[in-house]
This record gives structure tokens, C-alpha cells and sequence, in this order.
């Protein structure tokens, strides 16, 4: 009975392009999207700098450090008015303007040509790094005095991060995750079609215990959501190079729960979704709003505190933490993971009973 | 032809609330008949039937069918594989075939694969629907659906098929069909309880009738048994020419003998309730100056009756 409603279901979802492109063909694009998007903001590529320096010694002791450091693409200008056009038109990031008479010490410091509304993350990091890199070219230290003033270490119990981590290895668990969770829309979709087909009490009539068949229906979903979490992962390695640097099979562990917890909230819905209308809107903008808290279409790392903090009222911010740090920390293992893991299964076992507490065979 | 009951209800009833949805309802089915259960829309048809089925837990009563109970769990799954329940819903998976359907229904109820297919065969070939056997159900006709509903409850080979309003939106065409399906499945043994709130049908096709109203059985026996029961003595209607004059005069010198206007707009028809004394009648007809160009026996039907019973008419 179990294998029949496992084929029925699959064949039934192997014809529902909705279902299939919601959870397979909008991961993808997602991914792929947003993660070109974050690369370009900076995950991979540096920043691009315009420059126009005058023909004088401080001038080009400043475009000489920009050069060496390399932490931005430069890009010469002509004039001062070329770099403000070059910005203003977002062609760069920043320009620097060097005038002839640039001179710091006397009061006549160089003009930086950026949008001061742009977003913090952005924003602050270019003027510190120039800051930095104008003064040292400037006010270079006596020779011999030379020091590294900071060195960057993980501290102790933090694995090491992996290198050139990039923007995938945030958007594929984030859409990962944010379109795994949509299969608890899926889910409650299936038992609301059930019910409207009147297969619903076909089924109750047959010789089948009530729980059996419940778990009957949900048990394909569970298949499903591993089907996708592989081919989301797997097209994230194959395709957009992203990389494991923690256990595989914690990875998988926790994809395990992940797909328990969306079943259990399909359950949810299902026993107190409605009709398939009311529950596709409210089901969809729910999905949503906990995938948005729970950082997975933006990281809860360039959160606000707040909302960094309400990441963790849905099982979305749990999951994302622990797929992050398998992602990104060289070694992470199970044990790495554990306040997550439990998170994400207490998530599941609440869902589960608050879904079975609802549930009405008769409707 | 009737044996012993196959289905026995005992004051079987369904609340939802307060609201009483199905009273008491107490019924034999006879092994091997059809049995209709007639009543309008709401009258707590398809209430009883999904008590009968297991789909709903009765409120009250109980219910047997071959003997054994319709209950909760696994002390009814005897009862259940019993049932062959055909929903008035089109039950059926529309994005799938109908071989398809038909495997996953038949597993449903313990069927291994080679039984299945073996009873898909079978059903596909009683409903008449082999030839499109590999095609998704979507496109089907409506009478196509239904006759694939009817072919997904006989898989098992139920001793009771249950049939919940089985031609609701079908051409005459598959109705017919539905109909002679019925029949040669009574004539080889299975005993089939069929909702309708369509008179005709159950007159037709029915061995034993059970009128309910208002979540009550209210009669039960032959059609010709509630016809003799309920349905008071027959009609003998006259059909009237002449002029207005002629017409109203004589309907004036009928009511005398008890004669009614019937359902002609006119006025030109008489019905009369009563075994009538016509020679006079006929007399008075003639006095008033109007011919007696029709008469006949109406014949006393199912809607009768219930109007007899309910005093509301099976279509209100």
C-alpha cells in the first residue's frame, strides 16, 4: 500500500509542471541569479576604482600603493570630471581624484567620488581600505619600522574557513532551503486536492488504517525533498563549483531534518490550510516571509541585530547556520552542528504534533 | 431472487453539531437486489452511505455488512473490502491513466500486481472502457468518468457496490450503460445500493426502494408495494373539448363527483381521485356542453408517493 501511493503520488507530481518548477526549475534560476549578484557585489571580483591623478610625486605614490595592494581594479581617468561621471553613471564603485596640490598634512586632502547613500557593507568598507592605503602612501613609516599593525586568526573552536569561499556557497543552501520549505506547500496542496477529487474518501473507504494511509501521503514528500535537496546540492558542486568544506554526511543529516521539518509543516497546512486557494496565498506569503527572516534570500550576517535575532524563531535560520557551517568551515562535523540539528528536528516534532493535533480525516 | 440481508442497518445516525444529519435510520438490503435510496437533494443519501463505506463515524447505531461490523480500525477492514464505494465525486486521478488509477485502487485493497492487473481487465472491460485504457482521465467524457468511478469500485470484487448518484451530468447514452452494468452485476450475484434523487431511475431499475427525507427512512419495500402503501388509489383523468363556457360549466357538474382540475392550463382536464362512478359524470359533462375527447388510468408513481409521504413534491 505504502509502494502504491508512493508511485501514484510521484507519477501525479511527475505531471504537475506547477510543483515541478517551484521546487526544481525556480531553485536553480534563484541560485544562479543570486549568486551572480552577490559574486559581482564583491564575493569574488574586486571593487572598481576610477582614478585620475595628477602629474606630481604624492599623486603617484598614491596610485602606486592602489596598484600594489590590488584590493581594487583600477581604472585610469583623464580628468576629475571623467571620474565623477565614471561614478555617478555606476560604471565604478569609487573614484579617487589626486589633484596637483593633493596634500593631506596642509589641509588639502584628495576627493573621493562615491554615492554616500549606498548600502553600509558597501560604502564603508571601500573608505576604509582607501583610507588606509591614501595615508600609508602618504605618511609612510620611517624605513625599518614597517610593522603589520593587525593579523587576522580564527580564534580557538572555530574551524578554518574555507579559501575563496564564494557567493554560491550562501545561494545554493539559501534557495536550497527557502524552496525545500515550499514542499510543505506541495504537501498541503496534495491532501486539499485529495479532498476536492473525492479520492479523499475512496481512500478512508478502503482497508486501510487512518494513520497508515496519513503517513502514506506524507512518505513520498519526504522522498521528494531528498531528490531535491541532491539535485540542488549536486548542480551547486557540478555547475556553480560550490564546495563541501565540512562532513557530507552531516550535510546530509541535516538535509534529512530539513525535509522531515518541511513535511511536518505540509502537514500543517494541510490540516489547517482550507481550500487550495486560500491555502496556496497564505502558504506562499508564509514561505516567504520565514525564508526572508531566516536569511535565505539575504544572509542574517549583514542583518540588523533584530532581525538577525528573529532569524532564529524559524526553522529556515537553523538550517541555513548549520548548512553555512558545513559549507564554509574546513572539518565541521556533526558535532559542529548539533544546536542546529536539534533546532531544526524540534521544529519538526512541533510541527508534526501541532499537524496531527489538526488533522480531520472527515471534512 | 432476495436472500438474506447483506446490509443491515440498526438506527444508524450521523450528527454534525447540533444539527442532526441522519436521524435513526433502520434498513435491509437484501443479498443479490438492487436497492434504491431515494430522496432529494439533503436528505441524508450520501450521509448514510459514507457510514455504511467508513468514510464517516456514525454519531449512533451500527451497521453490518456479510455479516460483518462497519467499524473503526482494523476490527472494519472485513466490512470495508466488502464495499465497493463509487463516490459521487468523479474518485479518480485525472492526470493519470485509467490503467493507472485502477493499479493504485486495486492495491489499496491488498491486490497484488498480477491480480490487479487481471481485475483491471476485468473492470475496464464491464464499464466498456478497454479502448482507453492507456489514456490520461482528464480528456474523458463525463459518462466516461463515470463509468471508470464504477469500474475503480468493483475491483475487489465487493459483495455490496455502493453507488452514490452514479448518473449525475452523463448522456442517455452512458446512462443506459451504467444502467445495464448495474443489472448484470445484480444478475451475477452482488448486491448494489444505489442513491438517486431521479424517481424515474429507481423505478426502473430498482428491486427494493428506501424513501428518505430529512435524514429518515420514511418507506421501504418494492416500488409496487409503496405505490400500494402510500400511494393512494389510482387516477382516472379526462381530457375535455368545448368552449370556455362549456369548460367551466362542467368542471362546476364534476366537483360534484369529486372530480379536480389537473395540471392542463386550460382547465380542460379532470383528474379524479377516487374510483368514480363515470356514467353520471359523463352525463353532467354532456349537460354542460363539453366532449369527453380522452380518458384514461394515470399510472401511480415514486414522486407520487413521496408527495403522499413528505407533502412536499421529490424535486422541491
Amino acid at each position: 500500500m505504502l509502494a502504491a501511493t508512493i508511485q501514484k503520488d510521484l507519477q501525479l507530481l511527475a505531471r504537475d509542471r506547477g510543483a515541478l518548477i517551484s521546487l526544481f526549475l525556480l531553485p536553480v534560476v534563484f541560485i544562479a541569479v543570486f549568486g551572480a549578484f552577490f559574486s559581482d557585489d564583491g564575493g569574488g571580483r574586486r571593487r572598481v576604482l576610477v582614478v585620475w591623478a595628477a602629474d606630481a610625486p604624492r599623486p603617484a605614490a598614491v596610485v602606486a600603493a592602489l596598484e600594489a595592494s590590488q584590493l581594487f581594479e583600477l581604472r585610469p581617468a583623464t580628468s576629475a570630471d571623467e571620474v565623477r561621471a565614471a561614478v555617478a553613471a555606476e560604471r565604478a564603485h569609487a573614484g579617487l581624484i589626486l589633484a596637483a596640490d593633493f596634500d593631506p598634512a596642509a589641509g588639502r586632502p584628495a576627493e573621493l567620488a562615491i554615492d554616500e547613500a549606498l548600502a553600509p557593507p558597501v560604502r564603508l568598507p571601500i573608505l576604509g581600505a582607501l583610507t588606509a592605503l591614501v595615508h600609508r602612501a602618504v605618511f609612510p613609516p620611517p624605513a625599518g619600522a614597517d610593522r603589520p599593525v593587525l593579523v587576522p586568526r580564527t580564534p580557538p573552536g572555530v574551524q578554518r574557513v574555507l579559501r575563496d569561499v564564494d557567493a554560491f556557497q550562501l545561494s545554493v543552501p539559501g534557495n536550497a532551503v527557502l524552496f525545500g520549505f515550499f514542499l510543505a506547500l506541495t504537501v498541503g496542496l496534495a491532501f486539499a486536492e485529495e479532498r476536492r477529487w473525492g479520492t479523499w474518501r475512496r481512500l478512508l473507504a478502503a482497508p486501510v488504517g487512518r494513520w497508515r494511509l496519513l503517513v502514506a501521503k506524507l512518505v513520498p514528500y519526504v522522498l521528494v525533498g531528498f531528490v531535491q535537496f541532491g539535485f540542488l546540492f549536486g548542480l551547486g558542486i557540478a555547475v556553480f563549483g560550490m564546495r563541501i568544506g565540512g562532513s557530507v554526511v552531516a550535510l546530509v543529516v541535516l538535509a534529512a531534518a530539513v525535509v522531515l521539518c518541511a513535511v511536518a509543516l505540509g502537514l500543517v497546512f494541510a490540516a489547517t490550510g482550507g481550500s487550495e486557494k486560500r491555502m496556496g496565498s497564505i502558504g506562499s506569503v508564509s514561505l516567504l516571509i520565514m525564508g526572508r527572516i531566516g536569511g535565505a534570500m539575504v544572509p542574517r550576517a549583514i542583518m540588523p541585530p533584530a532581525l538577525k535575532a528573529a532569524g532564529l524563531l524559524v526553522p529556515h535560520g537553523w538550517a541555513l547556520d548549520g548548512y553555512f557551517t558545513l559549507l564554509v568551515r574546513d572539518g565541521a562535523g556533526l558535532a559542529d552542528i548539533g544546536p542546529q540539528l536539534g533546532a531544526v528536528l524540534a521544529f519538526a516534532a512541533a510541527f508534526l504534533a501541532l499537524g496531527v493535533w489538526r488533522f480531520r480525516f472527515e471534512r | 431472487m432476495a436472500g438474506a440481508s447483506l446490509l443491515s442497518l440498526r438506527g444508524l445516525g450521523k450528527d454534525y453539531g447540533g444539527r442532526v444529519a441522519v436521524g435513526a435510520v433502520d434498513l435491509e438490503v437484501p443479498a443479490g437486489t438492487i436497492f434504491g435510496l431515494l430522496g432529494p437533494n439533503g436528505a441524508g443519501k450520501t450521509t448514510t452511505i459514507s457510514m455504511i463505506a467508513g468514510v464517516i463515524t456514525p454519531s449512533r447505531g451500527a451497521a453490518t455488512v456479510a455479516g460483518h461490523p462497519v467499524v473503526a480500525g482494523a476490527a472494519g477492514f472485513a466490512a470495508r473490502r466488502a464495499i465497493g464505494l463509487v463516490p459521487q465525486d468523479l474518485a479518480l486521478y485525472e492526470e493519470l491513466t485509467a490503467d493507472q488509477n485502477l493499479a493504485f485502487f486495486a492495491r489499496l485493497y491488498g491486490l497484488d500486481r498480477a491480480t490487479a492487473a487481471a481485475r483491471a481487465d476485468w473492470a475496464l472491460g464491464v464499464v466498456g472502457l478497454r479502448e482507453r485504457r492507456g489514456d490520461a482521465v482528464a480528456p474523458y467524457s463525463g459518462g466516461m468518468k463515470r463509468r471508470l468511478n464504477l469500474a475503480c469500485g468493483l475491483l475487489h470484487r465487493p459483495a455490496l457496490l455502493v453507488l452514490d448518484e452514479p448518473t449525475v451530468g452523463v448522456d442517455p447514452q452512458s446512462r443506459r450503460h451504467i444502467f445495464d452494468t448495474i443489472r448484470a452485476l445484480r444478475d451475477d450475484g452482488m448486491t448494489v445500493l444505489y442513491t438517486s434523487h431521479y424517481m424515474e431511475e429507481v423505478a426502473e431499475l430498482c428491486d427494493r426502494v428506501a424513501i428518505m427525507d430529512g435524514g429518515e427512512v420514511i418507506a421501504a419495500g418494492t416500488v409496487a408495494e409503496l405505490v400500494d402503501r402510500h400511494g393512494g388509489p389510482p387516477l382516472v383523468e379526462l381530457e375535455l373539448a368545448g368552449d370556455a363556457a362549456a369548460l367551466v360549466a362542467a368542471r362546476a357538474l364534476a366537483a360534484r363527483h369529486g372530480a379536480l382540475a389537473g395540471d392542463d392550463p386550460t382547465g380542460a382536464v379532470l383528474r379524479l381521485p377516487r374510483p368514480p362512478q363515470l356514467g353520471p359524470l359523463l352525463a353532467d359533462v354532456e349537460t354542460a356542453g363539453a366532449t369527453v375527447v380522452n380518458l384514461s388510468v394515470v399510472r401511480l408513481d415514486l414522486e407520487r408517493v413521496f408527495l403522499s409521504l413528505t407533502g412536499h413534491s421529490l424535486r422541491d
